[in-house]
């Protein structure tokens, strides 16, 4: 107890230089926080925006689906899965859609494109693209053969509002298939992949357009959140084992976005990194220079019998009280500045064009605080300095008692 | 039976040149001695206190302190050596000056791993019995010189070490301070059988010493005792 008060005392006695150092180790800490909450922020929205774009928290496929996405794959034992699927715990909305590609044409225009069939009341509760349409109607049972359709294909196809376009695909039996449609509805979902490809359609006119009878190619899975993902694909998987399915997360379904993630995340690390070099030189230079101005006072502390252990650990003791003191300041003015972002938000409006091209589609951007970064910043930040403590303390340790109680 | 006893004992420091300070010392001191050992500057005074005192080695000779063989043990033992059986005070006072007068004292007792609650009784019982017990919560930068002096001295002997080595005590203080400190020293002698060691060329010091061992070029040139 004597040495923490001798640890306190000593750090506040050269005010100062103290002061200096702990705003140093908080203002560090505080960019540490703020950084992360970032960072979590704009991977959950971009996450969010591809699970709500339309691959959903998961989807099951017939086993091999991914790897070689073929029309005839489509979902085995298809009432077994209706059945167990709305089961799956912490869901929030599941919805089962036909896939193809085929060519889509107008009188001045043609274009590829990616066909989903979906049932438009099962869809709202997994995607968003209901939301993002900003001319005529989401579809509907009750239109005929309706098509929804992206700005941008609108626009290369010269397809406006109730103007027919033709579908044409190969269909399962091996045939070609063409059907008229008419465009219900055009969306702008801020994704140019959707809205340059992609032409929605009812489901059971999907089916009938590549003749598959009921076959379906996905069921999409809305979660409650990323965070449930393990726990819903265990149900599932241990559920549909023999049903020769394959039930993958997101991550899996989008490589690219984790990918993205992992390197975002690696180039973060950096950043930290570099930080930390920047606060670790500061606190060596304050810890040194403690050391280097009491030489005279470890000496006597040695004469009178201080083991080489002990000056160790008083250096220690006030090295962790600056980085304690600095890591409490850095989390409280770290924390604030995550809340009072993430109430604000982050305007990137201004870079709404590349922001899109990460797959985040609102402009403001908020920062997520977890207790999990708050203490690992902190924990980081204290390992940092008693690390970087250990020389100085090491050092005063190796001093000779005869010779430092001479120096002047 | 010698408490200290050092045989052929010499040292030299080698900087840019080779410094004799002791050559073929021998000395030998019974518990409850209070002796000084005198010489101008460059005498070894120093040097032998700090030899004695287990923070410097010889080149050449044995050292027993206390019945240890300081010479032959490991530097790792030392320290708790030093802890167990020795008491400093230094010429400047060295007293911690972020530790309050009790804290200091406390200082050697709680690394020998004493209770709080008995260090502090110790500690409070010194400073009553020499007066001092009002400054038990004053910082030394509070203290005047000569009380500083007095708390060192007080730090040296609260766990009743068996030699307390004082280099030059009363050379920052003047002469009635330096008198108060003696009078405290030849009491805690005489009280408490505890060997005291000085190093000093003041006449105040070498008139209250028992034994004068005088030095003159890291050799031992007299040794003489003298009736209390």
């Amino acid at each position: 107890m004597l040495f923490w008060q001798m640890a306190w005392r000593n750090v506040w006695r050269y005010r100062r230089r103290s002061l200096l150092t702990v705003l140093t180790i908080a203002l560090g800490l505080s960019f540490d926080i703020l950084m992360r909450a970032i960072g979590d922020g704009y991977h959950e929205q971009m996450v969010d925006n591809s699970v709500r774009a339309g691959i959903g928290h998961m989807e099951i496929h017939r086993s091999g689906y991914q790897r070689d996405p073929a029309l005839l794959k489509t979902l085995p034992d298809l009432p077994l899965l209706e059945r167990l699927v709305p089961q799956t715990p912490h869901l929030r909305g599941y919805s089962f859609r036909v896939l193809g590609d085929g060519l889509a044409s107008t009188a001045e225009n043609s274009s590829g494109v990616r066909i989903i069939g979906i049932d438009p009341g099962a869809e709202r509760s997994v995607t968003t693209i209901n939301r993002a349409v900003i001319a005529g109607k989401f579809l509907d049972d009750r239109m005929s053969r309706p098509a929804l359709i992206g700005e941008r294909l609108s626009q290369s196809l010269g397809a406006r509002l109730n103007d027919k376009i033709v579908l044409m695909v190969q269909a399962a039996d091996g045939s070609m298939g063409a059907q008229l449609f008419r465009v219900a509805g055009i969306f702008r979902s801020g994704s140019p992949d959707l809205d340059r490809g992609v032409v929605y359609l009812l489901r059971k006119d999907a089916q009938s357009l590549f003749s598959l009878g009921d076959g379906v190619s996905e069921a999409a899975l809305l979660l409650d959140s990323s965070q449930s993902v393990a726990q819903a694909r265990q149900f599932l998987g241990s559920r549909l084992a023999s049903a020769r399915v394959e039930v993958l997360p997101w991550y899996v379904v989008e490589p690219f976005l984790q990918q993205f993630i992992e390197l975002d995340d690696a180039f973060f690390y950096i950043i930290v990194l570099i930080l930390f070099i920047v606060i670790s030189v500061g606190i060596l230079n304050t810890v040194m220079m403690s050391v280097f101005e009491r030489v005279r006072e470890f000496g006597v502390m040695m004469a009178l019998g201080t083991r080489p252990r002990q000056v160790v650990r008083l250096v220690m003791q006030e090295s962790a009280v600056l980085a304690l003191v600095g890591a409490v300041v850095g989390a409280v003015l770290g924390s604030a500045s995550t809340i009072l972002f993430a109430y604000t938000g982050i305007d990137l409006s201004s870079y709404a064009a590349g922001a899109s091209v990460l797959g985040i589609t609102t402009t403001v951007m908020r920062p997520t605080l977890t207790i999990r970064n708050l203490i690992s910043s902190d924990l980081s930040v204290v390992l940092v300095v008693l690390l970087v403590a250990l020389y100085p303390a090491f050092k005063a340790a190796a001093l000779r008692p005869v010779e430092a109680i001479r120096h002047v | 039976m010698a408490q200290i006893e050092l045989i052929g004992v010499s040292k030299t420091y080698r900087n840019h040149v080779a410094v004799r300070a002791l050559g073929d010392v021998n000395l030998s001191i019974t518990r409850g001695e209070f002796a000084a050992a005198v010489g101008p500057s460059g005498s070894g005074k120093t040097t032998l206190l700090n030899l004695i005192g287990a923070i410097d080695m010889p080149d050449n000779g044995v050292i027993r302190i206390a019945g240890l063989e300081v010479t032959s043990t490991a530097p790792g033992r030392l320290a708790e050596f030093r802890l167990r059986h020795l008491g400093f005070v230094f010429q400047s006072f060295n007293l911690f000056p972020v530790l309050s007068v009790l804290e200091n004292l406390e200082f050697v007792p709680a690394l020998r791993g004493t209770p709080k609650r008995e260090r502090v009784e110790r500690a409070e019982g010194l400073l009553a019995d020499v007066g001092m017990i009002e400054l038990r919560n004053k910082r030394p930068d509070e203290l005047s010189g000569g009380q500083q002096q007095r708390v060192a001295v007080l730090r040296a002997i609260l766990s009743e070490p068996d030699v307390v080595l004082a280099d030059e005590p009363t050379a920052n203080l003047d002469s009635e301070n330096a008198a108060l400190l003696l009078d405290m020293m030849e009491r805690l002698n005489r009280e408490r059988a505890i060997t005291f060691l000085f190093s000093t060329h003041d006449p105040a010091v070498m008139n209250r010493a028992r034994r004068l061992v005088r030095l003159k070029d890291g050799r031992i040139i007299a040794d003489e005792t003298r009736e209390s």
